[in-house]
């Protein structure tokens, strides 16, 4: 290439790339950068291969490029002009892509994109999701240009932006644009990019300098790779232009030795520039000098800090120092420097292209543009992701990203890295931007988001991410040198169960300090992650230093397996599924019983904590733990059937318990083991509570209820129906008897109402969830006719339209509040709902019931924005210009339950909470009377069998507890069985090779289901539920092995 | 396969390459680990009489950035990568498994020279998750099955 000695020659030379152009040659652009450790490489001389076995070279051009964005599917390739992408592609599909696609343009549905929900293909790019929100600016020629080619960027309009700066602008008013531009530095901190060049050029002192920081090291970011692989010019231009304005003759790149690729490239390119004569003297002939070079790092995280990296470049120990004064006054060698992140410089020639007023159009009042995020951890669509500034945190994760991956639970993002802070799930709606992360308690940082779901310990990341500063602490001051090892002395102390409880305040002192004390910015933010941690994850803080728990069921000492430790009740899973391999089903449920004397309701209806938890499911797909648990247990009844032996009774003191639902009757259950003489009283003439009166059969058979209610009665415990207690017979009552505790349990049974305009009582086809619910189930003749709108979006509100749909409603629609992904209704119940016709209309509020002479006609709705408001608590907002009526003949509010305490007489001394219920210590359960005890829905609220499973065995063992005079906390700590079953199961490695998906429970067709109460879901034959049993991993045993 | 002598040839030809670079230490350093895979102590001397240092400003910097090591190491040099998203992906079991098979902790290099396991704070490739380097390769969305089956190729390449 010739040296250009003028402007005009810049663009001549344009023209000619452009004009050498062959008219319509098919491109195929494939990803040579991130996607090359999935194998593109290989890919691209395949297909490169077949292009010219074919005979199609003239008219293909295979394109090594950067990065497409959508990494997930790596290897990704694009073809041009048509607009498709393939994904996942192998080597061996060369030969169809050019047969197919690139001869006779048809289109292979194999290699495309899948929707997630219908499984079609998507061929185009601009059609696939993740795409459709973004808008790739900065990434516009990343993954369509060679980046090692220099005419390809001046043919995409490259150093167009360095031409008019040079011949149309001077200093100053490249300076103005960038100001007016409101560019904010990409970096992290969000300083005034056009200000800070001001700084710059106003300094005294010569020569001057300005750096790109491409020292990346925040874990969890690689925006800023991805530019440098796959777009390095733009970095390069907008270096030019940004020495241009300030007046610098010399500038550094500061790269990462971990990025050969980007190394590679940006060498590359400055040799090409260099040619070009882009660099050195006299560029373009307009006078303007600038040399530039590269400087790799030597791995130091704390070299992204400015005045460190200056140190480095200088090839010193890459140390902080003290600012004032700033880099702009004395930097580099003393003399004024500007150091700006890549992303910012890549950002400079759009702006300077395009003019400040289009730039600022998209973004927020603070700052324009767009950001890019590096989207990774537990997300569908990890990869790049280009936005304008101000989209929501939940339209990046789940419109873009997809959501969560296998089903799980989002817990939180991390922003900024170890300098940033996690943001949880009720703020997901907050739009991006520097200073409504920052009042979050996180930081933009350079643009990493990093996903947790439900398996995630926050304790865990923040200990991870302390163990991280603390490592790369260069050790200068002593706040961050010290704070950051005691911090992580602290977590890890927490982590491996030994925290105390005053570990928590030390942690917010200690952080405050080491913020406010330390030289630079990797001491004054490192705290970060733990008190961010903190502030939303406290419950988390407290349960591994109270109760040796870990939501995420990570932290080694207290978990023997995630999906034992994931059980509310704590079975010990590994053993009773070896069980079941082993054909021991009886044993089986002796195990399971150990903790929970459900075993046959658990098996239809549990929320399956354990499933989410479980290993396997990181390979493939979790082992089917509750299907197997029911297979179990109707053999176990099937054969067996509810006859046992009574527990004898050796203890003298006798027991109260007040509902006989599963938390209740667990409680007795375990006392009666324990030896105590147990009654239960029971207000309704059935046993099972919820279970009982109020879960559909479709869902759960009366009669499996009924057998399990009459084994723990033949267990011994003795249960007094129509017994309620009330006014007439009190806790006091009890106590006076000679009861010498008594567990409240009396379940949240009442529906709340909506408080909806026009919700008045006794009108005509207006109902209540769970009444309705229990007077079908108590066989009440409740045949629906007509239209019928449910208003909930939570497991009753499921039951409650299918039980409407089965007694005759015409058309049966859900509206709720919140929108699809918030729904709290369990997945499988949405799903099965739906395809039984019900219509679920989420993201409407209830306005107002219309009602004619005493009738239902149909309700009002506003469309619901949002749930919770900036705080995070429940607050909906609607919006009332978007709304509609919809015609109803039943209106059913299913808005969720709240304890019936009306039974509790007045003057009782029992202490009550805020919200009705009483007011026990979380730990044992006791109230503020000696001997008294609650627990179940009837103080948590409601939430799941299994958790009130869990209540009613705390109760148990806290009566047992009290009764012996012995004031120690709880613990429940996970235990193995005493009937050890040890197998190989999957853990062996032949089995493991072999791919052994989950076995898929079969259903009865929707069609047919309606017409009546029958089960929906069927069990596995014994055959599958052995082989299903296999699949375990038997992580109980591994661990065991780690300990020895 | 044991490291080889210290080339003093081959150190004094990259010292005078950079000698008169301006801030030309970390360079320097950088190239002689490029060519022999580590920096021999021996070298500190010479480095630091060249560019006009004391040897333990060399030796301060050389222990100061994680990128140098003043060790041998093998020859496939292994990087687990434990950044963020690798770690919420679970890198902690991958790395303890990659313990267990190359039977080394981490900074450590087998008897024989072959394998070096170190871990990295990052390697940007966060959307493969979890995932290792192998001296310049890097390998993604790793499982137990596959660490095996990467590492055993390199013990493969070895043997023929």
């Amino acid at each position: 290439m010739e040296k250009l000695s003028s402007v005009g020659q810049l663009e001549w030379l344009r023209n000619k790339i452009l004009a050498q152009r062959t008219e319509g040659k098919t491109e195929v652009h494939i990803c040579m950068t991130g996607c090359r450790a999935y194998g593109s490489s290989e890919v691209m001389a395949a297909i490169e291969e077949e292009v010219g076995k074919q005979g199609v070279s003239k008219q293909v051009e295979v394109r090594a490029t950067g990065c497409h964005g959508f990494c997930a599917k790596a290897p990704v390739i694009a073809i041009e002009p048509m607009g498709v992408q393939y994904q996942e592609v192998n080597p061996e599909d060369a030969a169809e892509i050019v047969s197919q696609t690139l001869r006779q343009n048809r289109l292979i549905d194999r290699l495309a994109y899948k929707d997630p929900s219908t499984h079609r293909p998507v061929f185009y790019r601009r059609e696939i999701p993740f795409y459709m929100k973004q808008e790739r600016r900065v990434l516009a020629n990343c993954g369509r240009i060679d980046p090692t080619k220099i005419e390809h960027y001046i043919a995409a309009g490259g150093y167009q932006a360095l031409v008019k700066a040079l011949s149309k602008m001077t200093p100053e008013q490249i300076t103005e644009e960038v100001i007016a531009a409101k560019l904010r530095g990409r970096g992290g901190a969000g300083f005034s990019t056009g200000l800070k060049w001001k700084f710059a050029r106003e300094a005294e002192g010569r020569p001057k300098y300005i750096i790109c920081n491409a020292d990346e090291g925040d874990p969890g970011a690689f925006m800023d790779r991805a530019v440098l692989e796959g777009d390095p010019h733009a970095v390069l231009e907008g270096m030019l232009i940004g020495a241009r304005a300030m007046g610098a003759e010399y500038g550094y790149i500061y790269v990462r030795e971990e990025y050969p690729i980007a190394v590679d490239h940006l060498t590359l390119a400055i040799e090409e520039m260099k040619e070009l004569g882009l660099l050195g003297e006299n560029i373009l002939g307009t006078g303007f000098n600038f040399h530039l070079s590269l400087k790799m790092g030597a791995g130091a995280f704390v070299c992204g800090e400015e005045t460190a990296l200056m140190a480095s470049i200088e090839g010193k120990r890459g140390m902080p120092s003290a600012r004032p004064p700033f880099p702009a006054q004395a930097g580099l060698d003393g003399k004024p420097t500007n150091i700006n992140n890549v992303e910012t410089w890549a950002n400079v020639p759009l702006i300077i292209k395009n003019g400040a007023p289009w730039y600022a159009e998209i973004g927020t009042e603070n700052s324009g543009g767009t950001k890019i995020f590096s989207l990774a951890g537990k997300v569908n669509n990890t990869g790049l992701v280009e936005v304008p500034l101000g989209v929501s945190v939940k339209e990046v994760i789940f419109d873009i990203g997809g959501g969560i991956p296998k089903g799980r639970k989002f817990k939180a993002v991390q922003m900024g890295g170890p300098s940033g802070g996690c943001i949880p799930e009720q703020f997901l709606n907050t739009p991006i931007d520097y200073d409504t992360i920052q009042r979050l308690g996180a930081i933009m940082g350079s643009g990493g988001m990093v996903v947790m779901d439900e398996n995630n310990c926050m304790v865990e990341i923040a200990r991870f991410f302390l163990s991280f500063t603390q490592s790369e602490s260069c050790g200068k001051c002593a706040p961050c040198r010290l704070g950051t090892t005691q911090l992580l002395e602290i977590l890890t102390r927490i982590t491996e169960g030994k925290g105390q409880e005053k570990d928590i305040e030390t942690i917010k002192d200690l952080g405050e300090t080491i913020t406010l004390t330390s030289l630079c910015g990797l001491g004054q933010t490192c705290a970060k992650p733990a008190l961010s941690t903190l502030r939303y994850f406290l419950k988390e803080y407290e349960d591994h230093i109270k109760e040796h728990r870990c939501a995420g069921a990570v932290c080694d000492s207290m978990v023997i397996s995630a999906c034992q430790h994931a059980c509310p009740a704590g079975i010990d899973v590994p053993n009773y599924v070896a069980a079941i391999a082993n054909g021991k089903y009886e044993k089986a449920v002796d195990i399971i019983r150990e903790r929970n004397p459900f075993p046959a309701v658990c098996g239809k209806i549990c929320i399956h904590p354990c499933e989410f938890k479980c290993r396997r499911g990181e390979l493939d797909e979790p082992v089917a733990i509750r299907s197997l648990k029911r297979f179990a247990a109707d053999w176990y009844f099937e054969n067996i059937g509810p006859e046992r032996a009574r527990f004898p009774v050796t203890k003298a003191e006798k027991i109260a318990v007040a509902g006989a639902g599963p938390a209740g009757l667990t409680c007795a259950y375990f006392l009666a083991k324990m030896g105590y003489k147990t009654v239960v009283f029971e207000a309704q003439p059935v046993a099972g509570g919820m279970l009982g009166i109020a879960v559909p059969e479709f869902r759960l058979p009366k009669e499996v209820v009924e057998q399990e209610v009459s084994y723990i009665e033949n267990c011994g415990v003795e249960i007094r129906y129509n017994s309620p207690i009330d006014a007439r017979h009190t806790v006091n009552d009890l106590l006076a008897e000679g009861y010498d505790a008594v567990f409240i349990a009396a379940g949240a049974q009442s529906s709340k109402h909506g408080g909806i305009e026009g919700e008045e009582q006794g009108l005509e086809g207006l109902y209540y969830g769970l009444e309705y619910l229990t007077d079908i189930r108590m066989g009440k003749d409740l045949r629906l006719r007509g239209k019928t709108v449910v208003i909930g979006g939570g497991n009753v509100a499921m039951d409650v339209a299918r039980a409407a749909m089965r007694v005759g409603a015409d058309g049966v629609q859900i509206f709720c509040l919140e929108d699809k992904t918030e729904m709290p209704a369990w997945e499988k119940d949405i799903n099965e709902a739906k395809e039984e016709g019900i219509v679920i209309n989420p993201s409407w509020g209830p306005k107002r019931i219309v009602h004619k002479n005493g009738k239902v006609m149909g309700i009002e709705f506003d469309e619901c924005v949002c749930v919770f408001d900036d705080d995070g608590c429940f607050n909906p907002t609607c919006n009332e210009s978007v709304s509609q009526f919809v015609e109803a003949d039943n209106i059913i509010i299913a808005i969720g339950q709240a304890p019936d305490t009306s039974f509790l007489s007045e003057d009782s001394q029992l202490e009550r909470a805020l919200w009705g219920t009483l007011v026990v210590d979380d730990n044992t359960l006791s109230t503020n009377i000696p001997g008294v005890f609650a627990g179940g829905d009837f103080t948590t609220g409601p939430t799941f069998v299994i958790r009130a499973i869990a209540s009613g065995r705390r109760a148990a063992l806290a009566i047992d507890k009290y009764l012996r005079g012995d004031e120690a906390r709880i613990e429940i700590k996970d235990e193995k069985t005493s009937f050890e079953e040890d197998t190989g199961l999957a853990l062996d490695e032949e089995t493991l090779t072999r791919e052994q998906p989950r076995f898929a429970i079969e259903f009865e067709e929707p069609e047919a289901r309606i017409k009546d109460f029958r089960e929906v879901e069927k069990g596995f034959t014994e055959k599958q539920a052995r082989q299903e049993a296999m699949r375990c991993l038997r992580c109980d045993l591994e661990k065991e092995r780690r300990t020895i | 396969m044991k490291p080889k002598e210290t080339d003093w040839n081959q150190l004094f030809s990259i010292i005078e390459k950079h000698k008169h670079e301006k801030w030309g230490l970390i360079p320097l350093l950088q190239d002689i680990q490029e060519s022999f895979g580590y920096i021999p102590p021996d070298s500190i001397e010479p480095v630091a009489q060249a560019l006009n240092m004391f040897p333990s400003q060399v030796q301060g910097v050389i222990t100061f950035y994680a990128g140098f090591t003043l060790k041998p190491r093998g020859k496939y040099v292994i990087r687990c990568c434990r950044g963020t998203a690798c770690h919420v992906k679970g890198s902690r079991s991958i790395l303890r498994l990659m313990k267990k098979e190359l039977g080394l902790e981490e900074g450590e290099t087998s008897e024989d020279y072959q394998f070096t396991l170190e871990t990295v704070a990052c390697l940007g490739a966060c959307f493969l998750a979890p995932t290792m380097m192998v001296n310049r390769d890097y390998f993604g969305k790793l499982s137990p099955t596959k660490v095996n089956s990467v590492l055993s190729q390199y013990k493969k390449s070895e043997k023929c």
